[in-house]
């Protein structure tokens, strides 16, 4: 061995003690409940610690509280269940009240029994592992926080764009809610025509809630466009009292409400419920508030093809089916008829009269009389009678399940309601209608077509209109 | 409530990792483990209880070998979704007149488990009990919320750091299979994500509202000592529980099952008489 090695290894900063006192890690030996019983100088120098101060206590007392919190649920677990721990992170409150990250490798020394006898800990300065790590953990969560956004819209998108009912919509809705904000369940309220609310899908309870106080939370929501919040069973006790008890009997615990609007359509609302105390974080209500976006984009586009295929199917003056829809809801008539083996009766009415308010006081004084006359056709049909605006002045009314007596009866009820005094007339103008009724028995193997039933009630009204006009003429096929 | 379809009896307990050893016959005992650890904890204590008792063991999942797929985050965003899986593994075994044993945060899980379906449960001990961990006027919580957010730093230093994650991550591997692997090599292994969304809801829920509806005989044994729960929160949760009995442990820290498993074991046993 050379000469100035083995000079080394007699220097006096070798000796074992120097080795301890100064190692390039913190080093401390505690008792297996860990309490400090030894430390070394790096450590002192490290935290600032002198160790008359910290011999005798805790090395836990020694850790941030989170460190603690760390240490109890987990670290000390490990080092009893495995006997050791290595490349722990925690951070260590210095004397000067500042933080310094370590990590940390701790050995359980056994006695002759398998029981420990102490704990030696080596402790190394992470500052700049700590420093570089969190870095890249901050930008990992930014990465995974805005993919798993993007992710939750795509699925929401795909969901919504398959719908094609308000319904269907509400139920997509409700899902991804839930799962896109962790939500113990969620739930879509849709406002009625009267602006009542109605649950449209999700959480079955939430109808009980309404009336324990989110009615007006709801409304809220809507009129101010913003998201409501609970965030724990005090704050819906402070908002409304007993909500929290509704709450709570139910196993939650907070709530959102998100309005479903765009800039200028309200619909209504997504509920999620919480089954914990859960703050409004921002992540959150920007995505409840851009699924409530997207959501209520697709129920604009819902109404508007509901309103377009209402037109497309009824008559604009009148709001009566039209001659389109009338043709279907006939063929399927027929076709129910056919397989029950009841009768289907169909009613045809032209007005008398009619042509000389037209010319004699003008085309909107005619309109406002054809509105009038639908409204009563509207007001004495069976509840599911469909009346029809065929053309000009006539109508079709479908009856299904009406035999020949029937069909006569709610003729006849057509008859005498559309000679009632007009209110937009002067009472010298009066109408009637010539109506004929066609009554179709179906037996087995038996097929009519609609073009034959409108045929031949048409040519029973003329019949009634050649009779002497104001009369109903039925004819059974 | 929206409610998962029936998962089956095989399905429960290997969602669970449930173990049952001890007197089949005999009077049944669940150990629950709590936030941060497995069913591993009970090591020490549970074998005690094997003569005369038939000892169930689980993990929550999320933890130890429990099935990770089955992880769903709305379920287990609550501790009522634990509380739901308890219920399932006693309906699973059919287990009646149970001593429900819960460590730390597992403590209210029986406490909410037993409120809402209290016909399972002979006995209640809850070791370290904390319905509330944040601190509040009126209320001896001893954490603020910049503590859970702290420890969801720990959490990530020590799960999450360079050499166990982040260099795969960096490769490209985003699903890392590795971890699997892992969960099953150490003790008290936990899924870093679920354990991160764990503390979450551990920590920041509060179920004080839950102890008044506890109707089973129900012993608080409270550690010296304890930071995660300390005596005055202890001795809330005992007066919250009509009839609750309290005992004060000479064992310091928060895990008396490692380490006084034999106090633990003698008060468990001075309680069931």
């Amino acid at each position: 061995m050379p000469p100035d090695i083995a000079g080394d290894l007699s220097r006096p900063d070798d000796t074992d003690t120097e080795l301890f006192e100064h190692a390039p890690c913190g080093y401390l030996t505690t008792t297996p409940d860990g309490i400090i019983t030894r430390v070394n100088r790096t450590f002192e120098k490290w935290t600032g610690h002198r160790r008359e101060a910290i011999v005798g206590t805790p090395f836990m007392d020694l850790l941030t509280t989170s460190g603690q919190l760390f240490h109890e649920t987990r670290y000390a677990m490990v080092l009893r269940l495995a006997g050791e721990v290595r490349e722990v992170a925690l951070n260590v409150e210095c004397a000067d009240g500042t933080e310094l990250p370590i990590l940390v490798n701790a050995i359980a020394v056994l006695g002759d029994d398998g029981e420990p006898v102490s704990i030696r800990t080596a402790v190394f300065d992470a500052t700049e592992r700590q420093d570089y790590e969190r870095q890249l953990l901050a930008a990992r969560r930014e990465a995974e926080a805005s993919e798993a956004r993007v992710r939750v819209l795509q699925d929401a998108t795909s969901a919504f764009g398959a719908a094609e009912s308000a319904a269907s919509l509400a139920l997509a809705l409700a899902e991804s809610a839930r799962v896109a904000l962790r939500a113990t369940t969620a739930a879509v309220l849709l406002a009625e025509p009267d602006g009542d609310l109605a649950l449209a899908a999700g959480e079955e309870e939430t109808p009980a809630l309404l009336d324990a106080g989110l009615r007006g939370l709801a409304h809220h929501a809507i009129e101010s466009g913003e998201i409501v919040a609970i965030t724990s069973l005090d704050q819906a006790r402070s908002i409304v009292p007993g909500l929290d008890d509704a709450l709570h009997e139910r196993r939650l615990a907070a709530l959102t409400i998100a309005p479903l609007r765009t800039s200028t359509e309200s619909f209504g609302v997504i509920l999620c419920f919480f089954g914990r105390d859960r703050a409004s974080d921002p992540e959150t209500r920007d995505m409840q508030a851009a699924l409530a976006r997207q959501a209520a984009q697709i129920l604009r586009r819902i109404r508007l093809q509901g309103e377009l295929e209402h037109r497309a199917l009824h008559d604009q003056l009148t709001g009566l089916a039209n001659r389109k829809l009338l043709g279907e809801r006939l063929e399927a008539s027929i076709a129910t008829a056919a397989r029950s083996g009841r009768p289907l009766s169909l009613v045809f009415l032209d007005l008398d009269g009619f042509k000389a308010i037209n010319d004699d006081l003008g085309h909107r004084v005619g309109d406002q009389v054809l509105v009038e006359v639908a409204g009563r056709l509207r007001s004495v049909a069976r509840g599911g009678d469909l009346p029809a605006r065929y053309g000009g002045d006539e109508f079709v009314v479908i009856c299904d399940d009406a035999d020949a007596s029937a069909g006569a009866v709610i003729a006849e009820r057509f008859r005498s309601e559309v000679r009632r005094p007009l209110t937009s007339v002067p009472a010298r103008y009066t109408i009637a209608a010539s109506i004929g009724v066609v009554t179709w028995v179906p037996r087995s193997g038996d097929a009519v077509s609609a073009d034959r039933l409108v045929r031949v009630a048409d040519e029973a009204m003329y019949s009634s209109k050649h009779g002497g006009r104001d009369r109903v003429t039925s004819v059974t096929l | 409530m929206t409610t998962s379809p029936p998962a089956s009896d095989l399905g429960v307990l290997r969602r669970n990792n449930v173990s049952v050893t001890g007197d089949a016959a005999a009077r049944p005992i669940v150990f629950a483990h709590g936030f941060g650890c497995s069913k591993e904890m009970w090591n020490v204590v549970a074998p005690q209880f094997e003569a005369d008792h038939r000892v169930v063991l689980f993990d929550a999942v999320g933890a130890g070998s429990s099935d990770l797929s089955a992880y769903d985050p709305a379920k287990y965003d609550s501790l009522h979704g634990y509380a739901d899986d308890l219920l399932e593994i006693l309906d699973t075994l059919d287990l009646r007149d149970v001593v429900f044993v819960g460590h730390s945060v597992a403590a209210m899980v029986g406490v909410l488990a037993a409120t809402h379906d209290p016909s399972r449960f002979g006995a209640l001990v809850l070791v370290g009990p904390s319905p509330r961990y944040v601190a509040e006027e009126g209320y001896p919580g001893t954490f603020q919320q910049a503590d859970i957010d702290g420890l969801l730093d720990a959490l990530d230093a020590n799960y999450l750091g360079w050499s166990a994650t982040m260099a795969p991550l960096i490769m490209g591997n985003l699903d890392r299979p590795e971890l699997g692997e892992k969960l099953t090599e150490s003790f008290c292994s936990v899924d870093p994500g679920i354990a991160r969304h764990f503390a979450r809801v551990t920590f920041l829920s509060d179920n004080r509202r839950d102890l008044a509806g506890v109707r089973t005989p129900t012993l608080v044994l409270q550690c010296s000592e304890d930071a995660i729960a300390p005596t005055p929160v202890g001795r809330y949760v005992h007066e919250q529980i009509a009839g609750s009995r309290f005992v004060q442990l000479s064992a310091t820290g928060h895990c008396p099952n490692l380490s006084a498993p034999d106090e633990l074991v003698e008060e468990i046993r001075a309680f069931l008489g």
